[in-house]
């Protein structure tokens, strides 16, 4: 039986999360199917990275070049066309991110193979591929049927698997390169990390959230005031960053700062899962939302459905109240 | 610089009820806004942006039913040149692959220097179109772009990873741009536009118009309601009743 | 705005369609720069005169520059709807009516300031500002016993969104109710098919949803056959009386002109003082648009020990408007530029321990100002204030 391959995405010397949560589903459905799952690891020095991928995985495929130090979606696209034509792998999974989305439609798209994105659930019976989709602002899922094909590729929603470590010894296959320089077409230059500013919320124990549901900017200083009181500092969604409310540092969320804090305040957000993969490991979440049925409250611990305008200036004085009586 | 900019007319859902219809693979639409798709929107803004310091021509492109022309109308009214409607109601199973094998079947006949689209749309959430298309077209791709510059003939893109972090590329042009929301401030239409914009012909394209067999990847069997999860335990009462019932959460948690 | 203003025909026929036919009557004399409130908020100068020139000579919205555009845009939708303008000039030039022409066709092209966007898709969806569902229309009624209108009840009480949704001004329908079930007064609801009147979102050139409101409204009144009603906002009075009129044969009735008649003919008569210096607020549409000036201040007198104070000079037709008028309610301005602020002050210089208004979004406006502000003032409601002094120990 044709086996599972899953990418290794690695970035400035780090095996990122989703990697591993792509092995423990890629061993899953290797073990359901009878076969097994290899990891494909494209990168400038495999000695690095061998050691932590070893017990997840049937087998390791390495390409390993200095072209590969950093990702460029068309070098890895050419590598990878080349193991897939190789291998033939029953189904490719990538993860849904940065990397994943600049990678996975192309690379299927050239290997003709059926393919979809997001996935939170795969499905196999019979030969036979059904994922589960988000669609509609999060509010439907959707169950798809790939076209029949030998082969699929899909990429896969991150923090949707729980990690389990395997107890595999991986066999390392280490293959030719077909490419040894960038593409004159596309070449990746650089990376700029975001701006330090003076504020680092990843470091913060309390963060007090705004999102859309502030309305404006002249807003803030109300929920300024509060995070002064309660010892917070202040993060946000995407949409207030977007619309200039706030500078980016501030940002939560998938393509901000994933945050672990002991207390997570969420005030007129929503939930949009980008959002929510930013902070749904912190301690404990509260959530302040107008509207009952926002999916901030199937993450959160404690919530209030309310305007938050109404909420925050009566919670900062009980705060403040609190403050002055130790306990 | 003729730059083509594929925009899509999505439903309104972040503060409606959306709910499944009775074919149970679709939802019930007539309580529902439409609009333009936000990252489009992103995209035809950064592509009048690269017209107005460059020259040439923006052409808008969407696949879509007729009330689409609307929403061409807005792009052609905030600084677009032509419009192309490719008629969806020919084609059937439309999914975000068969969208980019038939926005490929006609951009294939069109002059272009650069293809501008949105990075995700809020309906669907496959952000693969504009990769496929690229992909079809035999094109270089760069897709989550927050940041463009072009010179000298090649796009310096900035694409936005997780954390914040910036991935810079050099890519040669023609090329394919998928862009994230906050690249730009998009703009508003003068009525000087919007009348031109009123009496310009839009294309429209159909199935006869494209020699291709367009063949489909997958298929929606079902819409379902997400499960709900665990919910949060909802403190109620008064405002002050629940302020004060939060605020001891908090302490008793050793939080303040 | 350039001084050099080329004209173009064909963008003043747009604007002529749309409903901005005024502007031809217009001499520029500037009384409606003087009348306008906006020219009494240090820093902002909105030249009112000069919107009926451009629509004349199609030179409003012409700018082919982004920030240009960005800004006049700002300005056409800054206007608030209050007609003082109106009331001032020679002509009757409806100068909310020509910025309404424009604002139609940018709304319908996507240009408008965004905080209205969210606006837009609750009212299309769930048939009021608020985003609230239907089924949570009639909980403002719990405790009360009102029928649902059928032909034989003399009145179709329409209630306000604010007032059927907002967990302040509930209060406001719930003191109305009980003030005209006290008279007597025979009267239905139904929160089952009501939805927005629509006032504000049409007078801020939302027309398409406008229509969606107006047209479900309409099927209401007249599959129930309803003959007179009395509204609780007066923006949803003057709309009935202004478009619905001409579709449907009703009397729309603001609560004030009803309570009053109760209160002449002695049917209601408050007795329980109410000792505090009230100054009453004209809201525009009540007053100015309306002519309805006395009856809410002969409630207010009718209430024993209560000193109704009124704000020097602009009280009546000269009242300045509070800003929610024309969707300014969802609207957000910088601090030192918001209408409310001017308003706020005139009313506290009186010295008056409460704010009446008669107006959901006035008090709406009002409060959730007050609340940013070190005063002891109250603001309520001229229905409010009546039941205060009305219920009996044993009502809630």
């Amino acid at each position: 039986m044709a086996g599972i391959l899953t990418l290794v995405e690695h970035r400035q010397g780090v095996i990122r999360d989703i990697t591993f949560e792509l092995l423990t589903l890629g061993r899953k459905i290797a073990q359901n199917l009878s076969t097994q799952c290899s990891a494909v690891l494209l990168c400038d020095n495999a000695e690095k990275f061998i050691g932590q991928l070893k017990n997840n995985a049937h087998r390791i495929i390495v390409m390993e070049n200095s072209v590969f130090k950093d990702f460029n979606a068309e070098t890895y696209q050419i590598a990878l066309s080349e193991i897939l034509k190789k291998e033939n792998p029953f189904l490719t999974i990538i993860g849904h991110t940065a990397m994943g989305m600049d990678l996975g439609p192309s690379l299927a798209t050239q290997m003709n193979i059926p393919f979809t994105t997001d996935c939170m659930d795969v499905q196999i019976f019979d030969g036979k591929l059904r994922v589960i989709r988000s669609m509609f602002d999060g509010k439907l899922n959707a169950r798809i049927l790939l076209k029949d094909n030998p082969s699929y590729l899909v990429t896969y929603r991150s923090g949707s698997i729980p990690v389990e470590t395997g107890n595999l010894d991986a066999e390392v296959v280490k293959l030719e390169t077909p490419i040894n320089a960038q593409p004159e077409y596309r070449k990746f230059i650089e990376y700029i990390e975001a701006a330090v500013g003076a504020v680092d919320i990843t470091k913060a124990d309390i963060i007090v959230s705004v999102g859309r549901g502030i309305k404006d900017k002249a807003n803030l200083p109300v929920i300024e005031d509060f995070a002064k009181v309660i010892g917070g500092v202040i993060g946000c969604t995407r949409p207030v960053v977007d619309a200039g409310w706030l500078p980016k540092e501030h940002q939560v969320g998938s393509s901000g700062k994933t945050v672990k804090p002991k207390l997570y305040i969420a005030l007129g957000i929503s939930g949009a899962f980008q959002h929510l993969m930013g902070m749904k490991n912190s301690d404990t979440i509260i959530a302040v939302n107008k509207d009952p049925n926002a999916p901030i409250f199937n993450e959160a611990d404690y919530g209030i459905v309310e305007d938050l305008f109404k909420v925050v200036p009566v919670l900062k004085n009980k705060i403040l109240e609190l403050k002055q009586t130790k306990a | 610089m003729n730059i083509i900019v594929c925009i899509k007319r999505v439903p309104q859902t972040a503060e409606a009820d959306v709910k499944i219809d009775s074919t149970g693979k679709d939802i019930i639409k007539d309580r529902l806004a439409f609009d333009m798709n936000e990252s489009d929107s992103y995209a035809l803004e950064e592509a009048i942006l690269l017209k107005e310091k460059f020259g040439g021509t923006v052409t808008v492109v969407s696949l879509g039913y007729p009330e689409t022309e609307d929403t061409l109308r807005i792009a052609l009214a905030k600084g677009g040149d032509s419009a192309i409607r490719i008629k969806a109601e020919d084609f059937d199973e439309i999914d975000g692959y068969k969208t980019a094998v038939i926005l490929s079947s006609v951009i294939r006949g069109l002059p272009y220097d650069l293809i501008l689209t949105g990075c995700m749309a809020t309906d669907d959430y496959y952000s693969m179109v504009g990769q496929t298309l690229a992909e079809l077209l035999d094109i270089p791709h760069a897709s989550l772009v927050t940041k463009l510059d072009i010179t000298n003939n090649k796009a310096q893109v900035y694409r936005e990873l997780e954390g914040g972090l910036l991935e810079h590329l050099e890519v040669n042009l023609p090329a394919l741009v998928t862009v994230q929301t906050g690249i730009n401030t998009p703009r508003f239409a003068s009525l000087i536009a919007i009348r031109r914009a009123a009496s310009k012909e839009i294309k429209i394209v159909g199935k006869s118009d494209i020699s291709k067999d367009i063949i489909s990847n997958a298929t929606l069997e079902e819409l379902f309601y997400p499960p709900v999860g665990k919910r949060a335990e909802i403190l109620t009462g008064s405002i002050d009743e629940v302020v004060t019932k939060l605020a001891t959460i908090i302490k008793e948690k050793g939080l303040i | 705005m350039s001084n050099l203003l080329k004209l173009n025909p064909e963008i003043r026929e747009l604007l002529l369609e749309q409903g901005a036919g005024d502007a031809i009557k217009c001499y520029e004399c500037g009384r409606c720069m003087a009348a306008c409130p906006w020219n009494m908020v240090d820093g902002v100068n909105y030249t009112t005169y000069q919107f009926p020139d451009l629509i004349r000579l199609g030179a409003i919205l012409c700018s082919e520059e982004k920030e240009a555009i960005c800004q006049e845009t700002n300005e056409v939708f800054r206007c608030v709807g209050c007609d003082s303008c109106f009331y001032e000039c020679p002509r009757k030039v409806n100068i909310s009516n020509i910025l309404r022409s424009a604002r139609r066709i940018m709304i319908d092209f996507g240009s408008y300031p965004q905080e209205l966007k969210s606006l837009f898709l609750r009212l299309n969806s769930n048939g009021n500002p608020l985003g609230e569902s239907q089924d949570k229309r009639k909980e403002w009624a719990d405790g009360l016993v009102i029928p649902k209108f059928t032909e034989g009840l003399d009145y179709f009480l329409f209630v306000c969104c604010i007032t059927a949704y907002d967990a302040r001004a509930k209060s406001v329908a719930f003191s109305v109710a009980q003030t005209l079930q006290t008279a007597g007064i025979k009267f239905g609801i139904n929160s089952d098919k009501e939805v927005c009147c629509g006032e504000a979102v049409r007078r801020a050139g939302g027309e398409k949803v406008f229509i969606k409101l107006f047209e479900s409204n309409l099927k209401m009144f007249r599959d129930l056959k309803v003959k007179n009603t009395i509204t609780i906002s007066p923006h949803c009075y003057t709309i009935f009386n202004n478009e619905y009129k001409n579709y449907h044969n009703f009397q729309p009735l603001h609560y004030t002109q009803v309570v009053f008649e109760q209160i002449k003919t002695g049917r209601i008569k408050p007795r329980k003082p109410f000792n505090k210096a009230v100054v009453y607020h004209d809201p525009c549409t009540l007053g100015r648009q309306s002519g309805i000036y006395e009856e809410p201040r002969e409630i207010l007198k009718s209430i024993p020990e209560l000193k109704l104070v009124e704000v020097p000079f602009f009280n009546r037709k000269n009242s300045i408007c509070c800003g929610a008028g024309s969707m300014g309610l969802w609207r957000e301005y910088a601090n030192e530029e918001r209408l409310v602020n001017l308003r706020l002050k005139q009313l506290l210089n009186t010295g008056a321990e409460v704010i009446a208004v008669a107006c959901p979004y006035c008090l709406q406006m009002f409060e959730e100002t007050l609340k940013s502000m070190n005063t002891e003032i109250k603001v309520m409601d001229v229905s409010e204030i009546l039941w205060e002094s009305l219920k009996l120990e044993t009502d809630q």
